[in-house]
Formats: structure tokens, C-alpha cells, sequence
């Protein structure tokens, strides 16, 4: 069979919608799980925080399946002037062989393609996060006190480029 | 029937870093990307469509006038890499006006707004992956703090395919148009092939709208189409 060339990405640019990345952000409403927040900010090189960045997460449900029907594990944000976002979502399970773990996508303008990576919860042994070797405790996220209702917040801080820089996967 | 999502020719994709577009030497990764075995976490597939809400489908049309410029019909279809359609796919559209201002606050444009435009969509295809939108052609304008760079005309497209790595987010651009050839991200594209790809078609055909066709391949084929 003919195989299809992918369509070449190209970069979302500086004028995403703002409705488009407004209230997606909650995955935990109405989810079975141990309910989680994560905060982080994303920079660039210079160490500027980025405004109306996008950003995208997957994951497994409390039980580490990603087809259960009754819990969707997407979810969006867009930082805001200082870089900021924010997700309230559940604590995923292992599954098959990984650790408990979010795939991060990031679209912004000035990067021509969408980067991926990926938040682990704890330094549990995981394939993925071996391969990184030296590189991989920027992929481990901070635990943070719990907050007032009792969810345990996370802290994930992505830099794009420069030193300390968060690993990206090309897949 | 297990479903993969096969490496790309890098030379049919943007190139991370671009003269002429400062903003990129900033935010590409200067390490090397790392690479993973895709296993069920990238290879499954989210459903959006129950965390986002659909629009209508036309943005020329939804004020008490008709939005200013040139009418278009943009007619796309989400195939995967076996060319199968992409049932039910959620798409994302938005662009500018015709004199080439965004509804948005971080445009400093000094153009005019339309009242009567809406400047972006949420649909879902149909069973044979199509979608089709009305809209207006949107004007070219200029990139701030450039030597002269202004954007073609073009249509921010963002669409999802059936796993968590065919997630494409890429621009439409219009046939003929002299500014094209001098855009730094359309030319960001190595591969001429690829790059008139992402230029739609002109279908002449009667009607008070010009029709554009316009094809978005996302990533991943049914394994057993791997086999020779």
C-alpha cells in the first residue's frame, strides 16, 4: 500500500484563540483517582516566562488504562503572562511496564513543531526515564505541600532551551 | 489491529531552528531530541471531543452582516498515512481578517477589526473525514520587528488523529500568492513536495464562494499495512 507523507507541521503561532484553551484544564472533576494539581512555569532561553503557550496532556486513568470511558485523560492549558499553568487532574497508575506518568505536547509560536515530554510523579524505575541517563531527574516533578483541600500539588517546570533544559522526544 | 506511528522523513518537516525567525533560536531544544519506543501511552488515543465543545462552521456568517472580504468554502479532509479517512476527527481552525488583524489581544496590528467576523471554529468530520468551513480569506500583514517579513495569506489548522502522536497543528496557505515564496515558516519546509502540500487547491465551480480543497495526512497506519 502507498504510504501518505505526514502534513508538515507548523508553529501555532502567537494568536491562539483564548476561548479555545479556556476550561480544559480539569480532568479530575468527576474522576475516580486520587486527585492531583500541577503547576509549572515555561521559559525560554533567556529565562523569559511565555505568554499564551499551549499545552496539552495524556494519561493513564487511577488503574493505568487509557481506555476507560468514564474518565477522559486529556486535558489543555495556556500559560499565562508569567508562564504559569495549571492542571488539577488524578494520580495515573502504572501500566505495562512504565511509571506512573503525563505526556506533555507543547505548541507555541516560534517553534516550528509540536514537543513532546513527559512528567514522572516519583523517581520510579521507568524505561523511558532511564534512557535519559544524567538528564532525566528534569522529568521527575516536585512534590509540593498539599493544598487546603488536601490535593497534592506538583510542581513541573519546563525550559526550552539552554542550560538545564527539559528533555523533548522525537518520536 | 495493532496501530503504529512510523518515523517521518525529517526533510518533509519544519526545520527547529529558522533564519529569519528570531523567536526560534530561543525556543527549539539545543540538545538533541531523545527517542523512546512508542508503547500504549503514545500509540492510544485521547477523545477530545468530550473535554472540547464544537462551533458552527462558518465564521463569515455570524454577525448581523455578512464578515468583509473575499467568501471561501475550505473543503479538508483528515486521512492517516494508509489514506484512511479520520471519522469524527476534531478540528480547530483560526485566522485573521481580511485586512489582516486576529481577534485576539497580543495582536498590535494596526489594522482594522470586522465586527462581523469570527475569527475561529471547532468542528467534527464526517464519516469520510471531511469537514468544511465558511469563511473569508484572510489578509496578509506584517511580522513585527522584521526585515520585511509579512505572513501569506493562511489558516491556522489543528487537528487530531487516532493516537496521542498524530496530533497535527499546521497552517493552509492560498494558491498564487507572490508572498509565499519569501514566508519563513512555509519555507521552513525542505522538501518542495511537501511544502506544496500545505498550499490548498482551487476548485473553479459556481456558487458565490471560492472553494479551496485541502488534504492534512496525520500521523500513523494500521500495522499489518507495514508488512511488504
Amino acid at each position: 500500500m502507498k504510504r501518505l507523507v505526514p502534513t508538515a507541521e507548523m508553529t501555532l503561532g502567537p494568536f491562539f484563540p483564548r476561548e479555545f484553551a479556556a476550561g480544559a484544564n480539569d480532568l479530575a472533576a468527576g474522576a475516580q483517582g486520587e486527585p492531583i494539581e500541577i503547576t509549572g512555569r515555561v521559559v525560554q532561553a533567556d529565562g523569559r516566562g511565555l505568554d499564551n503557550l499551549v499545552l496539552e496532556i495524556w494519561q493513564a486513568d487511577a488503574e493505568g488504562r487509557f481506555d476507560n470511558p468514564a474518565f477522559c485523560g486529556w486535558g489543555r492549558a495556556a500559560t499565562d503572562a508569567d508562564g504559569v499553568y495549571f492542571f488539577k487532574t488524578i494520580k495515573p497508575g502504572a501500566t505495562q511496564g512504565r511509571a506512573p506518568h503525563i505526556n506533555f505536547l507543547i505548541l507555541y509560536s516560534g517553534l516550528m513543531r509540536q514537543l513532546q515530554t513527559v512528567m514522572y510523579l516519583d523517581d520510579s524505575s521507568d524505561p523511558v526515564l532511564e534512557n535519559l541517563k544524567e538528564r532525566s531527574g528534569r522529568l521527575v516533578a516536585t512534590r509540593l505541600v498539599a493544598t487546603r483541600e488536601g490535593a497534592n500539588r506538583y510542581r513541573f517546570d519546563i525550559r526550552l532551551r539552554g542550560e538545564g533544559e527539559t528533555p523533548f522526544f522525537d518520536d | 489491529m495493532a496501530y503504529v506511528v512510523p518515523r517521518r522523513d525529517a526533510r518533509t518537516q519544519s526545520e527547529g531552528v529558522v533564519e529569519g525567525y528570531a523567536q526560534t533560536a530561543q525556543r527549539w531544544p539545543a540538545q538533541p531530541l531523545a527517542r523512546r519506543a512508542p508503547g500504549p501511552s503514545e500509540l492510544s488515543g485521547p477523545r477530545v471531543s468530550s473535554r472540547l465543545k464544537t462551533t458552527a462552521a462558518d465564521l463569515a456568517g455570524r454577525g448581523a452582516k455578512r464578515a468583509l472580504g473575499q467568501l471561501i468554502d475550505v473543503r479538508a479532509r483528515i486521512v492517516d498515512e494508509d489514506g484512511a479517512p479520520v471519522a469524527g476527527a476534531m478540528v480547530e481552525v483560526w485566522h485573521c481578517n481580511a485586512a489582516g488583524k486576529y481577534i485576539h489581544p497580543n495582536d498590535s496590528n494596526d489594522a482594522p477589526e470586522d465586527p462581523n467576523f469570527y475569527g475561529a471554529a471547532r468542528v467534527l468530520a464526517d464519516a469520510d473525514g471531511r469537514v468544511e468551513l465558511r469563511t473569508i480569506k484572510p489578509g496578509a500583514y506584517p511580522v513585527p520587528d522584521t526585515d520585511g517579513w509579512w505572513r501569506p495569506p493562511h489558516i491556522h489548522f489543528s487537528v487530531w488523529g487516532r493516537v496521542w502522536l498524530s496530533r497535527l497543528v499546521t497552517q493552509m496557505f492560498f494558491p498564487g500568492e507572490p508572498l509565499n515564496d519569501r514566508d519563513y515558516i512555509l519555507n521552513a519546509v525542505r522538501d518542495p513536495e511537501a511544502r506544496s502540500r500545505c498550499i490548498a487547491r482551487f476548485m473553479p465551480q459556481a456558487g458565490k464562494a471560492l472553494v479551496y480543497d485541502y488534504d492534512l495526512v496525520v500521523r500513523g497506519r494500521t500495522a499489518a499495512a507495514e508488512l511488504p
